[in-house]
């Protein structure tokens, strides 16, 4: 697939996920199925779940597609569940039907579930790491908005120089994380991508939050969703303080500290 | 000319012939670890690299390069730093320097300085910074004063790098008169560190290298054909100098903090994986961003703005191996006489030159957030 026929997918897949987030039928499960995802991801597997995951956390819509990406990294046909490990030690199975669960994310289908088989998780990791720098640009999208329109002291706050620096941290953790999700490309690749995205994840989580004072505790603003999601996303497949950990281990059972971009 | 005068055919057949040649010649630093046989080693290891053409590669034939892609200079920078076989300062300066005097110096002026420079023959400096300029460099006040064909230049340089061992110095100067708008009355010259009226006196620093310098300028005669470029053309200049500050010299600092994140692994075998881990995820996402940087500007990209996060990330890399290298060497910095503690104190300074770390997030907030004004 040429740059001309992936932009024109990213705009369908835009308009799709965004309309679904406007009707507040934030479930794009059907919608995705019907443009062919799974297709997608055996034609093009990185670029598809880079483009899907990342537009699943700009819009605030969600899918059960994870599983997808595992099956597929598993040589397994797609369209099924199949047992996550979650931070903790705890495993669970993100169901493709239904439209809530009892989690912290109530709009997930996730539920707590036996511990399943080991399998490749670093495309898995990778495409969440998507997701969370997707949400992470929503919640700075909503936080800028917000300090440009909010006025006190007869002036914006997006004035204060307190505010702006949070917001700039938000992008600097956002597009470093970025950058290591296009330099994935092995295990220990994968893990340091979806550790970054998280902690830029949890990074503008809470710089967002701050930033917009009261209205972003209430449930009526959007930024709550994001919030909690990301926290969910974070824990899938491993937090980012669990992977930090893993690749100290990596990096010391190596003796050397691997260089995995370069020119 | 050796047989590495020839040109290579890609980036990698380049390293790999480097990294024979480099096997084939010990350049192994002395004994001597003072600043003075820093700037000694620097000079050897230019010359004998520009002898054998690798310092020349990178560079236009008109200043004596051998052409090709600046990666080329990238590759020689990481071969070196990655061998700890010259200090990072010291190696940096050559990519803040030469590129001005490329694109600014009189061509004959270029062609014959230049060479002199990248083959160790002379060590230049950059006399930007002053007492009342640091994070406003445009309010600048170095007096450069017009007289028939020479300019009369009175003022105060400080944080000037080098200029204890430098024979030249690329200076900026306050030009125009009281109605200039400030950001056009600042002139660069290409000044000879021995002209009567300069005076060079170093700062004692908290690391104890005495890298920094106040240089004095009291009356100094400089000719009009040493200035770089036309009056008022010192702001672009300075500007000019960011795109190579933020690719080149980045790319060459993150090469020698990886080569410090190994030290430690030997240094502390006893280390937590959480702790070594965190240093290390810092120092591969800065390496991800800047390596993106590094082939934006190969592809002849406008770097800008958005290099501010490249500032912000590697200044925060580095403060986290340092601070991790303390914590995981318990009172080894405070006891040992170590090269982890002028380097720790070193890194204290990462988020204050080339731009603080608060201008950085306004430049972020401004341009590329589009939050507005202050």
């Amino acid at each position: 697939m040429d740059d001309r026929e992936l932009g024109m997918l990213a705009d369908t897949l835009h308009k799709t996920m965004s309309a679904a987030a406007a009707a507040e039928t934030p479930n794009v499960e059907g919608a995705l199925a019907e443009l062919g995802w799974l297709e997608m991801l055996d034609e093009i597997p990185d670029q598809a779940s880079a483009l899907v995951f990342r537009l699943l956390g700009e819009t605030g819509t969600h899918a059960g597609v994870l599983n997808d990406v595992v099956l597929h990294a598993a040589g397994q046909p797609g369209g099924g569940t199949v047992p996550l490990p979650f931070t903790g030690g705890r495993w669970v199975i993100w169901e493709r039907t239904g439209d809530s669960g009892s989690g912290l994310d109530g709009e997930l289908p996730i539920r707590t579930a036996p511990a399943g088989e080991q399998v490749p998780l670093a495309a898995g990791r990778r495409a969440l790491g998507w997701w969370l720098v997707g949400s992470s640009r929503a919640m700075l999208s909503l936080a800028r908005r917000h300090a440009l329109d909010r006025v006190q002291f007869d002036r914006p706050i997006a004035s204060f120089q307190a505010v702006r620096h949070r917001l700039a941290e938000t992008l600097v953790a956002i597009e470093g994380a970025e950058s290591t999700l296009r330099a994935a490309t092995d295990d220990l690749g994968c893990l340091l991508a979806k550790a970054a995205a998280g902690q830029a994840a949890l990074t503008a989580a809470k710089h967002c939050q701050q930033v917009m004072g009261g209205i972003g505790f209430t449930a009526e603003h959007d930024l709550h969703r994001h919030v909690k999601r990301v926290m969910v996303l974070d824990g899938l497949l491993g937090s980012a303080r669990e992977l930090t950990g893993e690749a100290g281990a990596a990096v010391r059972a190596l003796g050397r500290a691997p260089r995995l971009a370069n020119l | 000319m050796s047989s590495s005068g020839e040109s290579p055919a890609t980036v990698e057949e380049f390293r790999s012939n480097l990294q024979s040649w480099l096997a084939d010649h010990d350049l192994t630093p002395g004994p001597d670890h003072s600043l003075a046989g820093h700037i000694e080693q620097m000079g050897r290891i230019r010359r004998e690299m520009y002898d054998a053409g690798w310092m020349r590669y990178g560079w236009p034939s008109e200043v004596g390069g051998l052409g090709g892609p600046p990666t080329l200079r990238l590759v020689v920078a990481e071969e070196v730093l990655g061998r700890n076989l010259a200090e990072p300062g010291p190696y940096s300066m050559m990519e803040v320097l030469v590129p001005n005097m490329i694109s600014y110096a009189r061509p004959e002026l270029a062609a014959e300085m230049v060479p002199r420079y990248l083959r160790g023959e002379e060590t230049w400096c950059q006399g930007f910074s002053e007492p009342g300029s640091g994070s406003d460099l445009a309010s600048l006040s170095t007096r450069a004063t017009p007289d028939g064909d020479n300019w009369v230049i009175s003022g105060q340089k400080v944080w000037t790098s080098f200029a204890q061992f430098s024979q030249r110095c690329v200076l900026l100067t306050r030009t125009g008169s009281a109605d200039t708008p400030k950001h056009q009355g600042i002139t660069a010259f290409f000044v000879d560190l021995d002209s009567p009226g300069i005076s060079v006196r170093p700062l004692r620093t908290m690391h104890g290298v005495d890298e920094f310098c106040e240089v004095y300028f009291d009356d100094v005669v400089v000719p009009g054909d040493r200035m770089l470029g036309n009056p008022g053309d010192g702001w672009q200049l300075a500007n000019d100098l960011l795109p190579f500050e933020r690719s080149t010299c980045f790319w060459q600092r993150i090469a020698y903090l990886f080569t410090r994140m190994d030290r430690l692994l030997t240094d502390a075998p006893d280390a937590s994986d959480a702790e070594i881990g965190a240093a290390y995820l810092a120092l591969h996402t800065v390496r991800c961003k800047s390596a993106e940087t590094q082939r934006r500007f190969a592809d002849g990209a406008k770097l800008g703005a958005e290099t501010s996060i490249d500032k912000v990330l590697l200044a925060g890399a580095e403060q986290r191996l340092y601070d991790t290298a303390r914590d995981l060497l318990p009172g080894v910095l405070e006891l040992d006489e170590t090269s982890w503690r002028p380097e720790f104190l070193y890194s204290r300074a990462a988020t204050i030159y080339g731009g603080t770390a608060e201008i950085q997030r306004n430049i972020i907030a401004r341009r590329l957030l589009d939050l507005g004004k202050e």
